[in-house]
Parts: structure tokens; C-alpha cells; sequence
């Protein structure tokens, strides 16, 4: 073989190598590429998802939601620790008020205070993003506080992004490895940024909801205290039965047991009525105590006739005294609901009453009060409050469930809109009409526990 | 004890507690009681003749003690009420005392005051009746009046001179002090003046005016 072919052979042997290898490398470029791209798109779809689903969740489920898509999105982007970071409402403190931390990270990290971080929260708050590969990346001098904390919890690198909403910082979400330094792409980044907005967004909507339950509830409580300033003849009855029967019963032992030979069988069991008579003295207090509690609303399964008799029963005395009869009309076997018992109670007792006062006008007749449960569909049962008064003239019946609109001389027009509010917050709905023969009907709808409607 | 012993106290209350403790006390305090749940249960029940009162709660579901207190004035039983409220309303209260209420309680109410009460039922009960025979006893005298000598009586009372009456009915004084003798006879008059309480009790001045 002469020398040109060995040269040759040589050249071809080496081509091909480099060929090959350049294939390889390609090969191996556009496999990354691929996969790159592949994970792109794949989170894109995970964002687009959780966007979705934040979308429409409710308040109550909202912490749940967020722990579960750190969890996601954490677990994607192979990071060891994602939290959530809110201010307080005037903006002096923030707090972590979620957090996730990766399986096999031997020591739990714990979140620094703000002030051991002044850099960054100042980046934060002027809406811009923090990212770091590792700490030193940070300026030496303005971040030399930051840069130590970040090594005290063992931070090793980080992105962090600011919550905003409407042009405000209401807080901060910061991924973080700390088993290995960790380069964020650009593009990671941006998208982060958009779960940033999903996040905020959720979150102001959530303080507004908890706003408007905290309002409302503040104005039952209200409704619920006037309400009872109107019973005050069931109330006085109520307590004044059981008092009646203790001081009784006392002074006639008193009596007994001057005799000679006193009956004691008999004082015996005196002494035990008097017992249950103020044991029923005390359930009439604490069912006042329970109307007239401020508490959060505690919704629970529920009994509809239960809780319509126990409102009439409340205000019997109040009918007697003003000549009224309340029939009840309770259907049998109905489907529980779901809510707040000492709510629905308020708008019962606020629909019974407007029905006494309604017929208190009227002259003449007989003075019924009707109290009816049904079922609605399947998915419903309707409470209906009938009176025999004077009915509701058709310039009112539009505005009726207006706040501050009344028609009564002492009203402050508010029994029937927190009335409404209530039932609107138990996905129900509050109407009013009159009847042909006079008289008016109030009815709400609710729905029935476990249905989605 | 200035009633007597044997006096009956209705008790109506619907309240099986309060009326079983009010029970109590009356017979400790020794009153016989008779209790009953509704004012319907006590409207059954026979008139009962002898001493007696009672104690109502003036409002119960199913008819008023004020109710009561009407039904039992129309169907001429004559008992003496004393009501028992667990909340004071003026209006119920006048409109009590005005129909003979002897009394108005307010629950819880002591012993004391409430057997004060009773007794002052008891014994208004009694003197009521009294009154009322007198009344019909009156009533069955001036019955047995001529209608000529019901004239003469009903002019007598006026403060008339027996000329005066001659006149006014037509016939000579003879005879209209004939009539007056018989009138004074029968209703067992001593005088003009006994003749004329008489007529009041009786409710001929009433009547005839």
C-alpha cells in the first residue's frame, strides 16, 4: 500500500471520526433540545392547569390548593423547598403561611425573619424578582446580611417572586435548593412569574371573601340582637315558667317541713322538680346564649322541621299575646341540609316576626301564621312563612330586601337583607309574594346537604 | 287562716311544672285545689257552690284566661279570678281588673302575696254570691207585684206624692195609697227609704228611668 493511500485512509478514518462525532454531539444537542422543549411544554401545561383550577376554588379550599401545587411545582422543578410568604394587612410583618419541603432533605430548613433578608425584601417589594444561583452571586456589600442568612439556613440557590396585585406587594413565592447550586432559566423564570399572578390573585380574592363573611356575620349578629329585643314576651315567659315553678315549689317545702311530722317522700320529690325546673331554665339561657353568640359561622348538618319548630317554639308566646295562631305544616322525611343552625334559625324567627307585625296592622279575621317545609325538587327543600296581614304593596315588594328599606314605623329595615344575605351565602334563594286572598308569603329554597348546584 | 278551710282553688296553667308546684304550695298552705291544664277542661267542669277561687294564667294557646273570664260572666258563674302573668302588659291587665279581676301576679310570685290573693278571691267569691241572692230574692218580690202596683212602686221611688201619682196615672189617691200599702207589704219595706235601696238593688230605678 503506498503512502497517499495510507494518508488518505488516514484522513477518511479521521473524517469519519470527526463526523461521527460531530453526529454524536448533534445528536446529543438536539436529544437536550428535545427534552428541554419537552419539559417546556409540560410546565406550560402544569401552569395553564393550576391557573384553572385557581380560577374557581373556593375560599375555603384555597390553603389546600396552594400546598398542593407548591408541592406540584416544587416536585417539577426538582427544588427542595417552595413557600409561600404573605404580608400582614398593614404591611409591618409577613409570615410564611405555606410551605413545602422536599423528601429526603435531612434538616427542616426554618424560614428567616424579614429583617434577616433586608436586600432581598427590598428587591421584593419594589416588584422585582430575586434569583440566585448561589449566594455569592449576590451583591457583597447592600446583601452581606442576606448572603449570611441564606448560608446559616443553607440556601444554596433561589428564585423568588413578588406577589402582586393591583400594582401592591401582598407577599412573595420563593423555590430554593439546598442540597445543590442551581442556575434558573429565563424562560423558568417568566412562567413563574405568571403562577406569581394566579397565586396573588387568588389570595386578594380570598381576603375580600373573608371580608364579606366578616361583615355579614358582624350584621346577623346584629340582626340577631335587635331580633331578640323583640321577643321579649316569649322570653320572659320562657324564663319566667321555670321560676315560677322553683319558687313554688320551694316555698310549699317551706310549708311542708314545718308540720310535725313533715312528709319527706313528698319534700324529696319537690327538691326534684326544682332540679329540672332549673335545668330548664338554663337551656332556655343558653339557647339565648347561642342566638346571641358572635362566633364564626359553624355550618353542620341540619334538620329543617328541627330547626323550624324550635323558632315557633321560641315564639309562641309572642303569637298568644298577639292573638296569633302559627300552624306548622312540617313534611315528613326530608332530606337534611347543610349550613350554620343559629343563622337560618335568624331568618326563620326574622320571617316569623315580620309576619306577627304584618298581621298586628291588619283588622279583623283570623290571624294565621303558617309555617311550611317541603321538598324542592330533589335537590332542595323549601321553607315557607304564610301570614294572614295586610300583604306587601307592589311598590315595596321590589325593594323589600333592600338594606335600610322599611315599611314599618320602628324597623331599621335590615331583618330582611341580612335575611337574604344568609340565605344567599347557603347557595339558597329568599322570595316574597302575596297571596290572592291577603297576606303575604315569604319562602326560601335551600339546598340539600351533598348537592351541587 | 282568716278564709275557710275548705276553700277549692282552681289552678289552670298549661304548664304541667307550673301548675303541679302552684298545686304544691296551695295544698301545703291548705286550700284544697282542683288543677286543670286548659280553660276548656274548666268550663266541663260542674258550677261548684261552695268556697272557691281561681288562679289562672292569663295567657295560654287555646283560649285567654280573659276569654275565661267573659265565658264565665255570661254562662252566670260567679267565681272570683285571680290572674297570673309572666309578663305585665297594662292594657291585658286593666281590662282584667275591669272584669272583676280580684287580682293581677306577676310569675314568679311569692307565697305571701299569693295566697293574700287567694283569700281575697275566696272571700270576694262568697260575698259576691251573697249579693247576688239578695239580688234575686228582690227580683222575686218585686215579682210578685200587680203590674198596677209595679206603677205605683216605680213612681213611690221617684220621691212622688201620692197625688202627684194619682194624677199621673189616672185614678183617685185612695186607691193609689191602697196600692202603696200592698207595694210596702210584699217588698217587705219598713219605709220610703228601704223601699227605694230596694229598687236599686233590684234594678227597677234602671229599669224604669
Amino acid at each position: 500500500m503506498s503512502g497517499w493511500h495510507v494518508v488518505v485512509g488516514a484522513a477518511l478514518i479521521l473524517s469519519l471520526v470527526v463526523l461521527g462525532a460531530a453526529l454524536a454531539r448533534e445528536h446529543a444537542g438536539r436529544r437536550r433540545a428535545e427534552r428541554s422543549l419537552g419539559e417546556r411544554v409540560r410546565f406550560e401545561a402544569l401552569l395553564a392547569d393550576e391557573a384553572a383550577t385557581f380560577s374557581t376554588v373556593s375560599a375555603a379550599d384555597v390553603d389546600r390548593e396552594i400546598e398542593r401545587a407548591l408541592r406540584r411545582i416544587a416536585d417539577f422543578l426538582e427544588v427542595d423547598w417552595g413557600n409561600l410568604m404573605e404580608y400582614s394587612d398593614d404591611r409591618r410583618t409577613a409570615r410564611i403561611t405555606h410551605s413545602w419541603v422536599a423528601e429526603g432533605v435531612d434538616r427542616q430548613p426554618s424560614a428567616p425573619p424579614v429583617e434577616s433578608l433586608p436586600w432581598v425584601a427590598r428587591r421584593i417589594e419594589e416588584g422585582q424578582v430575586v434569583r440566585f444561583s448561589r449566594p455569592e452571586e449576590l451583591p457583597a456589600d447592600s446583601a452581606a446580611v442576606d448572603r449570611r442568612t441564606f448560608h446559616a439556613i443553607g440556601v444554596k440557590s433561589q428564585v423568588a417572586i413578588p406577589l402582586v396585585v393591583e400594582g401592591a406587594v401582598m407577599g412573595a413565592l420563593a423555590f430554593s435548593t439546598l442540597r445543590a447550586e442551581r442556575a434558573w432559566r429565563d424562560e423558568f423564570v417568566q412562567r413563574l412569574r405568571l403562577l406569581g399572578e394566579v397565586f396573588a390573585n387568588t389570595l386578594s380574592r380570598r381576603r375580600a371573601e373573608m371580608e364579606r363573611q366578616r361583615l355579614r356575620r358582624d350584621l346577623a349578629h346584629v340582626g340577631r340582637v335587635s331580633t331578640m329585643g323583640e321577643l321579649t314576651a316569649s322570653l320572659a315567659h320562657e324564663l319566667n315558667q321555670p321560676l315560677t315553678s322553683i319558687l313554688s315549689n320551694a316555698q310549699a317545702a317551706e310549708e311542708l317541713l314545718q308540720a310535725d311530722r313533715p312528709n319527706l317522700a313528698e319534700v324529696r320529690e319537690i327538691v326534684q322538680d326544682i332540679v329540672r325546673a332549673d335545668k330548664r331554665a338554663s337551656e332556655v339561657i343558653q339557647r339565648l346564649r347561642g342566638l346571641l353568640r358572635k362566633g364564626s359561622v359553624e355550618p353542620s348538618s341540619l334538620d329543617i322541621n328541627e330547626l323550624v319548630d324550635e323558632v315557633a317554639g321560641l315564639a309562641s308566646a309572642d303569637a298568644i299575646l298577639r292573638d296569633v295562631v302559627i300552624e306548622l305544616e312540617l313534611a315528613p322525611a326530608l332530606p337534611s341540609i347543610w349550613g350554620d343552625r343559629v343563622q337560618l334559625q335568624q331568618v326563620v324567627l326574622n320571617l316569623l316576626l315580620n309576619g306577627l307585625d304584618a298581621m298586628s296592622e291588619a283588622d279583623g279575621g283570623a290571624r294565621r301564621l303558617t309555617l311550611r317545609t317541603g321538598a324542592e325538587g330533589p335537590d332542595g327543600v323549601r321553607v315557607t312563612v304564610r301570614d294572614s296581614g295586610t300583604g306587601i304593596d307592589q311598590v315595596d315588594l321590589d325593594r323589600i330586601f333592600d338594606p335600610f328599606y322599611s315599611t314599618k314605623a320602628t324597623g331599621m329595615g335590615m331583618g330582611l337583607a341580612i335575611a337574604r344575605s344568609i340565605i344567599v351565602a347557603h347557595r339558597g334563594r329568599l322570595e316574597a309574594r302575596n297571596n290572592p286572598e291577603g297576606g303575604a308569603t315569604f319562602s326560601f329554597v335551600l339546598p340539600v346537604s351533598g348537592s351541587r348546584r | 287562716m282568716t278564709s275557710p278551710p275548705a276553700a277549692l282553688v282552681f289552678v289552670v296553667d298549661d304548664d304541667p311544672d307550673v301548675r303541679q308546684s302552684l298545686t304544691r304550695l296551695l295544698r301545703a298552705s291548705g286550700f284544697a285545689v282542683e288543677a286543670f291544664a286548659s280553660v276548656r277542661d274548666f268550663l266541663a267542669r260542674p258550677a261548684y257552690d261552695g268556697p272557691c277561687c281561681l288562679l289562672l294564667d292569663v295567657r295560654m294557646p287555646g283560649g285567654t284566661g280573659l276569654d275565661l273570664q267573659q265565658a264565665l260572666t255570661s254562662a252566670g258563674r260567679l267565681v272570683s279570678i285571680v290572674f297570673i302573668t309572666g309578663h305585665v302588659d297594662v292594657r291585658e291587665s286593666v281590662q282584667a281588673m275591669k272584669g272583676g279581676a280580684v287580682d293581677f301576679l306577676t310569675k314568679p310570685v311569692a307565697a305571701q302575696e299569693l295566697l293574700a290573693a287567694i283569700r281575697r278571691a275566696v272571700a270576694r267569691t262568697l260575698e259576691d254570691r251573697r249579693e247576688r241572692a239578695r239580688v234575686t230574692e228582690i227580683r222575686e218580690r218585686i215579682g210578685t207585684l200587680t203590674p198596677r202596683e209595679a206603677e205605683v212602686f216605680a213612681l213611690v221611688v221617684t220621691g212622688m206624692l201620692n197625688k202627684q201619682i194619682a194624677n199621673s196615672l189616672g185614678v183617685v189617691e185612695k186607691t193609689v195609697k191602697v196600692h202603696r200599702a200592698r207595694v210596702m207589704q210584699k217588698m217587705r219595706a219598713g219605709s220610703v227609704a228601704e223601699l227605694v235601696r230596694l229598687a236599686g238593688t233590684g234594678g227597677v230605678l234602671a229599669a224604669r228611668s
